[in-house]
């Protein structure tokens, strides 16, 4: 952040005198000030974290607090060892990862073909809109016995869940994007006689893609929410599961194993279709070219 | 494009050339409003001549770039009916617009190559006549910028370079120029002019500004304000070609002066002015309804 005037403002000068505009700092105090700026900002970023987790640490060994219930950063990474040691952990995480992808990429999928027929076809959008806010409204977890009526013990119900809780924030948002696209686009397509489906990939898509993808990042963390829910009441296996039982068993220190990986966990698949967007979206980098093909 | 394709079955090129281009009779289109049925456009009478550039000025709001969309198949007119006498079989119409429109996802190349793609699909040497208005425009080096990387007047002859690389019968500019600023905007006209009298073909161009029309066109039509209908025709005796030191000679001045006496007493009421009307009461109707 810089401002116009890095000072406050002088109190204004006697009439009659002669009011001066000049440099306040030399050019290469000015570069100077602005790295040193830059490294603080990098300092903070990465600084406050391990700041914290060094307090942490000292005040845990300094017993400030309870550490049955709060172990040190120390105590988990033991715990960690130990979680990966007897491969209980690798064992949760491959099957919330699978549960999560297929429930995540089928939810999106659905979600996108039907936002983009609903944005298109606008009857067709008045016609289920209604349904869709209501249903979207449903919170998921709520329908899981049904479906366990349904399915049985499986591992469908679970993803199912996590499929429809990403369905509606993709297909809502989508929707949104599709019809928002300008007219100043659409005319031009409708001008040189575009067909419906190549005013579909040459205008339409590549112009909702950028909303698209932050929805798909939205629900991406959504469908973490959801899927360490459902493993809390159901599923058996899991990081969901992997922290209730832990819970269960006073295992305190692989609960908060438990909880820091699941918000690893949720980062990085936020951060996976972050850079996805960010591929299928060259034009929105700043100052990208087109690589040459 | 049901509007283009009833255009075209009018008359399958069998008429002679001297036959104007484009007819316009009794043209009227209507608009839905809040308040009802609002007239933006017309009666509107008007021939175009093949291969003439025809230029189109106008108060804002007179119905000029509703008269345009009509003619490029975007709208349908709501009364009376325009012809246009197809000679070829390529495009019958492309459009330049006002705000650029070019895609912001698209390169400059893959831009001018659009109209190409869609459509009828790619003619046999899309490759070179992409290739061609590129270099012709000057935008040769930028191929693979996207448009965010480019200056007003270079995104603006991206979108000329997209029209005329399909070649069509009739080209539609919808104040191409009127987003750039007054140095830019002379440099485009003289670009412009170049280019036409290289590529001759029919023209119809919407402006604002006086001074461009008088020098690109060959006829300059004066529209009323809504609804907008002709009230005043001017030929522009200049002789081709024609270059931007014309802007500088008496005849030019004399009759941008003449077009503007004319659009000020029949387009803007001048009248009008000395005796201000009262002042309306906006009757609101809703929160966020505008009051008109």
């Amino acid at each position: 952040m810089t401002t116009t005037n890095d000072r406050p403002l002088a109190p204004p000068a006697p009439a009659g005198s002669r009011i001066v505009f000049a440099p306040k700092v030399s050019l290469a105090d000015r570069y100077r000030r602005n790295a040193r700026g830059r490294r603080i900002d990098n300092a903070l970023r990465f600084g406050v974290p391990i700041g914290l987790l060094v307090i942490w640490q000292l005040a845990a060994m300094l017993d400030l607090f309870d550490r049955r219930f709060f172990p040190s950063p120390g105590d988990v990474v033991e715990s960690l060892g130990t979680a990966i040691g007897t491969g209980v952990l690798q064992e949760a995480a491959l099957v919330s990862t699978y549960r999560l992808v297929v429930g995540f990429v089928v939810g999106a999928l659905v979600g996108l073909l039907m936002g983009f027929v609903l944005g298109r076809v606008r009857r067709l959008n008045v016609a289920l809109d209604p349904i869709i806010s209501a249903l979207y409204t449903v919170p998921k977890l709520a329908m899981l016995p049904i479906l366990l009526l349904i399915f049985g013990l499986s591992d469908l119900p679970i993803l199912i869940l996590i499929a429809a809780s990403v369905f509606f924030i993709v297909v809502i948002s989508t929707t949104a994007a599709v019809t928002a696209v300008q007219k100043n686009y659409l005319e031009p397509a409708q001008c040189f006689g575009a067909t419906g489906l190549q005013t579909l990939r040459h205008v339409v898509l590549p112009a909702s893609l950028p909303s698209v993808f932050v929805s798909l990042r939205l629900a991406a963390g959504n469908a973490v929410l959801v899927l360490i829910g459902i493993e809390f009441v159901q599923g058996g296996a899991g990081m969901g599961y992997l922290i209730w039982n832990s819970w269960q068993l006073f295992d305190v220190g692989r609960m908060y194993v438990g909880v820091v990986l699941v918000a690893v966990f949720g980062v990085l698949f936020q951060t996976l279709i972050t850079g996805l967007g960010r591929l299928a979206t060259p034009w929105t980098r700043r100052g990208g070219s087109a690589s040459s093909h | 494009m049901a509007a283009l394709d009833e255009l075209d079955e009018i008359d399958p090129g069998t008429t002679a050339r001297t036959d104007p281009k484009i007819t316009v009779k009794g043209l009227e289109r209507h608009f839905e409003t809040p308040d009802g049925l609002l007239q933006a456009l017309g009666p509107m009478d008007l021939e175009v001549r093949d291969g003439e550039f025809l230029c189109i000025v106008g108060p804002s709001g007179c119905g000029k770039s509703t008269f345009l969309r009509i003619a490029a198949g975007l709208l349908d007119p709501t009364g009376g009916e325009m012809a246009v006498n197809r000679q070829g079989t390529g495009p019958l119409s492309a459009m330049v617009f006002q705000d650029y429109s070019i895609f912001p996802w698209k390169t400059v190349e893959q831009n001018v190559r659009f109209g190409l793609e869609v459509g009828a699909g790619a003619p046999a040497d899309a490759e070179e006549r992409v290739g061609y208005w590129l270099d012709r425009l000057g935008l040769a080096a930028f191929r693979r910028s996207y448009p965010s990387e480019l200056s007003g007047g270079m995104r603006q002859r991206v979108s000329i370079a997209r029209a005329l690389v399909v070649e069509p019968e009739i080209l539609l500019m919808d104040e191409p120029f009127a987003a750039l600023d007054a140095q830019l905007r002379m440099l485009m006209q003289d670009e412009l002019l170049a280019l036409w009298q290289e590529h001759r073909r029919t023209v119809v161009f919407i402006t604002h500004n006086l001074d461009e029309a008088v020098l690109l066109g060959d006829r300059v039509i004066v529209m009323s304000k809504r609804p907008g209908h002709i009230v005043g025709e001017f030929e522009v005796p200049f002789t081709r070609p024609r270059t931007a030191d014309l802007r500088g000679s008496g005849e030019f001045a004399a009759l941008e002066q003449e077009i503007w006496a004319n659009l000020r007493s029949e387009a803007y009421g001048a009248a009008d002015a000395v005796t201000p009307a009262a002042p309306t009461v906006p009757t609101r109707r809703g929160l966020f309804r505008r009051a008109r």
